[in-house]
């Protein structure tokens, strides 16, 4: 024990600030990633304690910033104050603080749909829609207006179809994508209702426990109870 | 055979009920053991029911077509006799529920009379003809015995019913035993073999097409037909098994299941693109269906034969609903048919002037809208986002790219990948990365898997309406014992509840069924 303490204050005397300008380098190398201390002990070898120390000191000299990780609160990102942190950290344009803003997109789909379902029988290109959203107070780029619109057709709300210049494309280039409804968004965008889905069994939670004799059993549920209750 | 656990559980439940708890033990052990001698299963059967009466039970379930013999050819050489084995057959026990699905379509296709006919067969299995003339004799209804050998060469003739296969085939040795139940993982048995056991024992006791369908047939004439007889030794072989069943030398008939679901699956095809694409479409492929009808070998056809527009327009303008159809209309549905999108696959492949009916496609269409109603139903909007991405991709995606792409809040996505992956709807791979502290988790979809576990499921979910549907009769048997004009006020009331009761089961359980048959049988 005490020879291990010698040993770090000896190389902490002339080694500390060796250390911080290592583990800066370390930090600048990785951008809008940072490193996490996991990643430094690997990559730099300076033992653990040492890191510690460097890292507060980087920090009070404001040479480094601490970012958390959107995916995994529990781990920090340690970036140069010269960069602002990437997608993977933050979440990318739709979080607020690390949360996703869903109120926002649901708006925005619901104007997508709006301006399908105004086209009636015909398609609306991409172009129409990308150039409406840079209009408005959002100025979404085309990037964020093609990730709604895939949400759209996630949802199976809307459809991506490729112009062949004939019927409802008669307006459109030959090739240019456009979207248009699939006829469900006065349910929700829900899927067909399925037979078994339609089933109190088919949205159970339960199925995999329950059996004929079992404490979980269609004779005494209470899915089966409610659903047969005129 | 690839049958689920719940499918077993719900093939029992169905002998059970029709034939009792005795005739549903030797079932059971048939269906979990694979095939057995009526000794083994004497031996199996947990209550030991004797030699004699496992054979009494043998009989009648060959006699309801849910059980078929046969023997293995002994080695060359070898001194041993071939033993009987009993392979139970799991389609035909479920098809009878289905029973009245099938009486639906001949008495719309060929009439009442027909249907008559049929009804005598399916519910005693195996008639000849003279058992159905007697049938009809002492029944309240008559029909007369030249209506019944009319409506009899009617339904051979449409395929419906079939002479009973041969009674005991044998089969050439493989490598596999009979009796003999494959083990291994899920994942393994999913694989598919090229030929089941069951697919042989089938087709060894299947006659030929002339003598199975035979187009004259009159009591105890059915020698006349050996000349039609294409394929001669095999034929011969099994007209000769066949014949040997029937002492009085006369003709036993039975329905061709077979060409019910080949016939259903045709009208959901029909009805799958009538939703997804439109009127003209579905009429134009209905006219393909019938166009290359003749060329289906098997039920599971997963491609038609080419065909031109020629003959399908001709096929069209028969009909009562195209007849006003131009070729040019015919020309563009088949078009809008052989289009894909994000949306809906080719339902029809265009190849050199000729057009395919990509069945596969348009199935798989209608199962996937019914998996995708589970999922939403089941695990919410994000998860019905993340599973249709998840199946578009086809192949592993990590978490993190699949809240992205789905645009759903990334700290919930993990929790709700891992509920489906639990209930076996996801397939989920762990990656260690060196120097990532945490693993990564990819995620896909495998259609295959979803679908067994959704066909079990979907087994599962019919056993339990049945169960239920008992219940809430045997609930109230006493009212329903009643006569109705004495009952008034609350009474009535509860004899209508329990009517509305039955009718939602049942009517929910003929759609459910329509479901099963759209993962299993087509
Ligand atoms: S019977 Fe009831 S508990 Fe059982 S699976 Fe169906 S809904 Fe769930």
């Amino acid at each position: 024990m005490s020879k291990r303490k010698r040993a770090e204050s000896k190389s902490s005397i002339g080694g500390l600030k060796e250390d911080e300008n290592k583990l800066l380098d370390l930090i600048r190398s990785k951008e809008g990633m940072g490193a996490t201390t996991f990643e430094m002990k690997l990559e730099t070898k300076i033992v653990p304690a040492l890191i510690t120390r460097s890292i507060a000191s980087l920090k009070k000299n404001h040479l480094i910033k601490e970012v958390p990780n959107i995916n995994n609160k529990g781990i920090k990102h340690f970036l140069a104050v010269e960069f602002a942190p990437c997608k993977e950290l933050t979440g990318g344009d739709w979080y607020n603080d690390g949360t996703l803003n869903i109120e926002k997109i649901e708006d925005l789909k619901g104007i997508c749909v709006a301006i399908l379902d105004s086209a009636k029988d015909r398609v609306v290109t991409f172009e129409i829609l990308s150039t409406y959203f840079e209009k408005t107070k959002d100025k979404l780029t085309r990037e964020q207006v093609k990730q709604i619109l895939k949400n759209l057709v996630l949802d199976n709300v809307i459809m991506e179809v490729t112009s062949n210049g004939l019927g409802e494309f008669s307006s459109t280039r030959i090739g240019q994508v456009c979207y248009k409804l699939t006829g469900r968004k006065s349910d929700n965008g829900k899927a067909r209702a399925g037979a078994f889905a339609s089933v109190p069994c088919g949205a159970c939670p339960h199925i995999a426990l329950c059996s004929p004799d079992g404490v979980i059993s269609p004779t005494t549920c209470d899915y089966f109870q409610k659903w047969l209750d005129f | 055979m690839d049958t689920s656990e719940f499918g077993i559980v719900y093939a029992v439940h169905i002998i059970t009920a029709q034939f009792g708890s005795v005739v549903s033990k030797v079932c059971e052990c048939l269906l979990r053991k694979g095939s057995l001698s009526s000794r083994d299963i004497s031996r199996f059967s947990e209550s030991e029911i004797n030699h004699n009466k496992v054979k009494d039970i043998l009989y009648l379930l060959i006699q309801h077509n849910c059980v078929q013999a046969f023997s293995v050819e002994p080695r060359a050489g070898s001194e041993s006799k071939a033993i009987v084995q009993y392979f139970v057959l799991f389609n035909n026990i479920i098809h009878r529920v289905r029973y009245n699905k099938f009486s639906r379509v001949v008495n719309e296709e060929l009439g009442s009379q027909c249907g008559a006919v049929l009804d005598g067969l399916l519910t005693n299995g195996r008639l000849t003809l003279g058992q159905l003339i007697e049938r009809d004799r002492d029944s309240e209804n008559t029909i007369g015995s030249e209506v019944i050998r009319d409506s009899l060469r009617k339904l051979v003739a449409a395929r419906f019913v079939e002479r009973i296969p041969s009674p005991e085939p044998v089969i050439g040795k493989k490598e596999q035993e009979p009796g003999q139940k494959k083990k291994g993982t899920r994942a393994a048995q999913i694989i598919k073999e090229p030929e089941t056991l069951e697919e042989r024992i089938i087709e060894a006791a299947t006659p030929v097409d002339a003598i199975r369908f035979p187009l004259i047939f009159e009591q105890g004439s059915s020698s006349s037909l050996a000349d039609n007889d294409g394929n001669i030794s095999e034929g011969k072989r099994k007209q000769h098994d066949v014949e040997s069943s029937d002492s009085r030398n006369e003709v036993i008939w039975r329905p061709n299941f077979e060409e019910f679901i080949r016939h259903l699956r045709h009208k959901a095809c029909v009805e799958i693109v009538k939703e997804r694409r439109d009127e003209g479409c579905a009429i134009v492929l209905r006219a393909m269906l019938e166009v290359g009808r003749s060329q289906e070998k098997k039920v599971k056809t997963a491609k038609s034969v080419p065909m031109s527009v020629g003959s399908i327009y001709e096929e069209v303008i028969k009909t009562e609903a195209g007849r006003t159809m131009l070729q040019e209309r015919v020309e563009a549905c088949l078009d809008q048919l052989s289009a894909t999108s994000s949306y809906l696959p080719a339902f029809v492949i265009e190849m050199d002037d000729s057009y395919i009916v990509d069945f596969t496609s348009i199935i798989s269409v209608a199962q996937k809208d019914e998996m995708e109603a589970v999922v939403l139903r089941r695990y919410g909007k994000e998860a019905f986002r993340m599973f249709r991405y998840l199946s578009q991709e086809g192949h592993f995606v990590e978490t993190d790219k699949i809240a992205d792409a789905a645009l759903t809040e990334k700290k919930d996505t993990p929790q709700i990948l891992l509920k489906m992956w639990k209930d076996g709807y996801l397939h989920m791979q762990k990656l260690a990365v060196t120097g990532v502290y945490v693993p990564f988790l990819l995620w896909k979809v495998n259609k295959l898997i979803v679908s067994r576990q959704m066909l079990d499921e979907m087994y599962h979910a019919c056993l339990n309406l049945s169960l239920r549907l008992t219940h809430e009769i045997d609930s109230e048997k006493e009212l329903t014992l009643l006569p109705l004009n004495k009952l008034e006020g609350a009474l009535k009331e509860r004899l209508n509840k329990i009517k509305a009761k039955r009718l939602l089961l049942s009517s929910t359980s003929f759609k459910l069924d329509d479901a099963i048959m759209l993962f299993h049988d087509f």
